[in-house]
């Protein structure tokens, strides 16, 4: 019997986070005398911000580990997971690791009876709405906590990794027992904090735990790319027709790369008031995925297919609360946001307002520091 | 030996990915010099290394590079003071080094370079493939696949014990497969600093060593009048190579318990077999489960799992394989227009089984290029394919690309 977990997170930000859950897993599945290891998906770039990847843990009760490494170590992703732990509810929205892949469902290996275990606030139904529909019946738990998302090369260590051990075990206890987790925490950092943060991650886990039905969910809207044959495309590596060259003012003016959108990088998304813009380029100009595009009004649309969530325009733009950062799933779609205030600006005001809400977080990998920066926004009216 | 020595033998089990149980590995070997320059997937080891430099683990030279040429002529030059250096590259960043690997080997100098396999770009691609490492068969290099994080611990000691050999002193080229092996975190058994010691001896260059004190001039101008007879002494120091390895291995096995019973491949059921697969690095994997599978089914299959490519075990391969009818050789790598347009080791494996009076048939596969995974399924049609070939069922073409969208 081979157990195979599969750890979702975003580059850079938990590339720590999901290599060290993948260790954990090996130290205490060993501990409890069963035989593991882990792996990276290979072909993932973790050096990316926010790019979906993957970590694996495979666990053994009964095969050896060279038996257990001939079934799992050479394979580059995995058919079926018993636990697809997701360190980011955003990725319910889709995963798209890298070109030619497609975006694709977040709940794609989690196999028959198996389960999706997401660190996530939102309630089941509220995630469900946004994953595919599978046609066998799963379960989703669901650990109470936010994403946490460090900066380079760090973890934030902020108990989730303590906090996603406790929840493993709750899961799937043939993965890893709870005792086992809280003895290797104990005597690895000999700190009671840790210990406890996985028992009741563990205890809230076993309670938060239900089975989305076959047939429950959405059909997926993206399409998955079917790769040519081998004598069906230009030789030399010339894979894909490059993106053409010049630009439209407007929405989805500027030419981009099809084959690899990025957007699913993102946690969070900017919502731009445009009547508070006072037209200094500087989002357009900073913007590292050039996603915003002029317009023949001298604003900037934002193309969310493709901006990856970074901050960046949110941070230089000078004019308070015109470029405020919201979570990604609170949004349906990726519709040009200027469209929407061109056809109705009172309503887009009212639109933006409601999802921008007064919480804003400055994550860590923002702010530079160990902790998000959480504050009171305002409501600002429109400007006469 | 004593109970107290066998204790001391292993100092922990730690969880290291290949790359981090190579950089542990260098660390026992009491390393003095190393020269850096990232490529994944070897990069890691780099990091790995200047992170036991920076925890005060390891006293060495640590030089980050301009390019892996530079890179490679540090560590040359490095060893010809009598240093032991370490270096490590990847597809075509070691591609880029070429010509200072090439001299390190007629220079006759000893450091170990770590080769984590990876595709020749363009067009990009990180994944394994063995072109890199196999770019330097003929060029006087020692080289030899680990299978496993473990094994690539151990071979960092045993590369240094034979390269450095005074009837040897020839560069050493440990490789692994990129991903598969250098990514992957396993629990690994590492040595104490005392039993390393007891195994590999400091290095001693000698006469030859470059020093002010006593000037020697290293690779003068030559030309008609000296290269023949270099070359030929390089030639010998390839032939002597072969009786190093097997006394370091026996050395090995005396000290950390029978773990090689042969230096240069090893077998997995292949007493009885009828047919046997031949592959090197991670393709093992797939295929002794593929293999396990057959023999549930009474086929009578085996796997050979090649280490050293240079020398090439031609002895002992030839009386491993002869035993066999059929023999199908699994390539990571290509050999574009080469006879029968079959893959590096199947000419390899082909030419050294030529002179047997009752040869095997030989079939190839070419598969798991630029780091596509070679499944189970395939490998047990590569099994079936081969019995075949062995029963005298030739296949139409020598040769079949396996896992190809075609």
């Amino acid at each position: 019997m081979i157990k195979r977990v599969e750890v979702q997170y975003r580059g850079i930000f938990q590339k720590n986070l999901g290599k060290y859950i993948g260790g954990d897993i090996v130290m205490i599945a060993s501990r409890m005398g069963r035989v593991a290891f882990s792996n990276g998906r290979y072909s993932d770039a973790p050096e990316r911000n926010g790019i979906p990847c993957k970590y694996f843990a495979f666990v053994t009760h009964d095969l050896s580990e060279e038996e257990l490494e001939a079934e799992c170590g050479a394979k580059l992703d995995i058919d079926a997971a018993d636990i697809s732990l997701v360190v980011d509810d955003t990725m319910s929205k889709g995963v798209e690791p890298w070109g030619w892949h497609g975006i694709r469902p977040v709940n794609e290996k989690v196999g028959h009876k198996g389960c999706l275990l997401m660190v996530t606030r939102r309630e089941h139904d509220d995630l469900v709405r946004f994953m595919a529909k599978k046609d066998y019946p799963y379960r989703l738990a669901r650990l109470e906590g936010d994403a946490s998302l460090a900066g380079l090369w760090v973890d934030r260590d902020d108990l989730t990794r303590e906090r996603c051990l406790g929840a493993i075990a709750a899961v799937d206890p043939d993965v890893i027992g709870i005792e086992a987790v809280e003895e290797y925490l104990r005597e690895k950092t000999g700190d009671e904090n840790r210990v406890r943060a996985a028992r009741e991650a563990y205890e809230a886990t076993l309670r938060k735990n239900k089975v989305v039905n076959a047939g429950e969910g959405i059909d997926w809207p993206h399409e998955i790319p079917v790769l040519p044959k081998w004598h069906e495309f230009e030789e030399g590596g010339v894979v894909v027709p490059a993106v053409p060259r010049g630009f439209k003012l407007g929405p989805r003016g500027q030419n981009r790369n099809e084959g690899f959108k990025h957007g699913t990088s993102k946690t969070e998304r900017p919502v731009v008031r445009f009547d508070l813009c006072i037209k200094c380029t500087l989002c357009w100009a900073d913007c590292p995925d050039e996603c915003f595009d002029p317009t023949d009004d001298e604003l900037y649309d934002v193309n969310y297919e493709v901006c990856t969530g970074c901050h960046k325009c949110a941070e230089v733009c000078p004019v308070k609360e015109c470029i405020v950062m919201v979570d990604e799933l609170e949004f349906e779609n990726t519709d040009s946001p200027w469209e929407h205030h061109k056809q109705d600006p009172a309503g887009y005001i009212q639109w933006a307002e409601g999802k921008k809400g007064t919480k804003r977080i400055r994550y860590a990998h923002v702010t530079g520091s160990t902790g998000a920066e959480i504050s009171e926004g305002t409501t600002v009216p429109p400007k006469a | 030996m004593t109970v107290a020595e066998q204790v001391s033998i292993w100092d922990r089990e730690e969880l290291l990915t290949g790359c981090q149980a190579v950089s542990h590995a260098v660390k026992l070997a009491d390393v003095d010099v190393i020269a850096a320059y990232p490529i994944r997937p070897y990069t890691e080891v780099m990091d790995m290394l200047s992170k036991l430099i920076a925890d005060g683990k390891l006293d060495a030279e640590y030089i980050i590079a301009d390019s892996e040429h530079s890179q490679f002529e540090i560590v040359k030059h490095a060893s010809s003071v009598g240093a032991r250096a370490f270096a490590g590259s990847s597809g075509t960043g070691w591609m880029y080094g070429f010509e200072a690997l090439v001299v390190t080997a007629t220079d006759r100098l000893p450091p170990l370079f770590l080769v984590g396999n990876r595709a020749l770009d363009d067009p990009g691609a990180f994944g394994v493939e063995h072109n890199d490492a196999m770019s330097l068969r003929d060029m006087g290099w020692l080289m030899c696949w680990a299978s496993t994080a473990q094994e690539a611990l151990e071979h960092v000691f045993i590369g240094y014990r034979v390269a450095e050999d005074k009837t040897v002193r020839m560069p050493m080229a440990l490789a692994m497969d990129g991903a598969f092996l250098t990514h992957s975190q396993h629990m690994v058994q590492v040595p104490t600093e005392e039993s390393v010691k007891r195994f590999l001896p400091p290095f001693d260059l000698g006469e030859r060593r470059l020093h002010p004190d006593k000037p020697v001039s290293i690779a003068p101008q030559v030309n008609e009048d000296w290269v023949m007879e270099l070359r030929r002494q390089n030639w010998e120091a390839a032939r002597r190579a072969r009786g190093v390895i097997k006394q370091a291995y026996e050395e090995f096995n005396e000290i950390f318990g029978q773990r090689y019973d042969n230096p240069y491949f090893s077998e997995f059921m292949t007493d009885d077999a009828e047919a046997v697969l031949i592959g090197i690095g991670a393709v093992k994997m797939p295929t002794q489960t593929a293999c396990r599978r057959m023999r549930e089914q009474g086929h009578k299959v085996g796997y050979v799992n090649l280490r050293w490519f240079r020398p090439f075990p031609t002895e002992e391969l030839r009386a491993c394989l002869g035993r066999f009818k059929g023999v199908g050789v699994i390539d990571r790598d290509f050999a574009h227009g080469s006879p029968d347009n079959g893959g590096i080791l199947m000419h390899e494996v082909r030419s050294c089984l030529y002179p047997l009076r009752e040869r095997p048939n030989v079939i190839n596969y070419m598969g798991g290029l630029g780091g596509r995974d070679i499944s189970i399924e395939e490998c047990i049609k590569m099994y079936e394919a081969t019995l075949a070939a062995g029963r005298g069922d030739m296949p139409e073409e020598l040769v079949t690309w396996t896992g190809l969208r075609e």
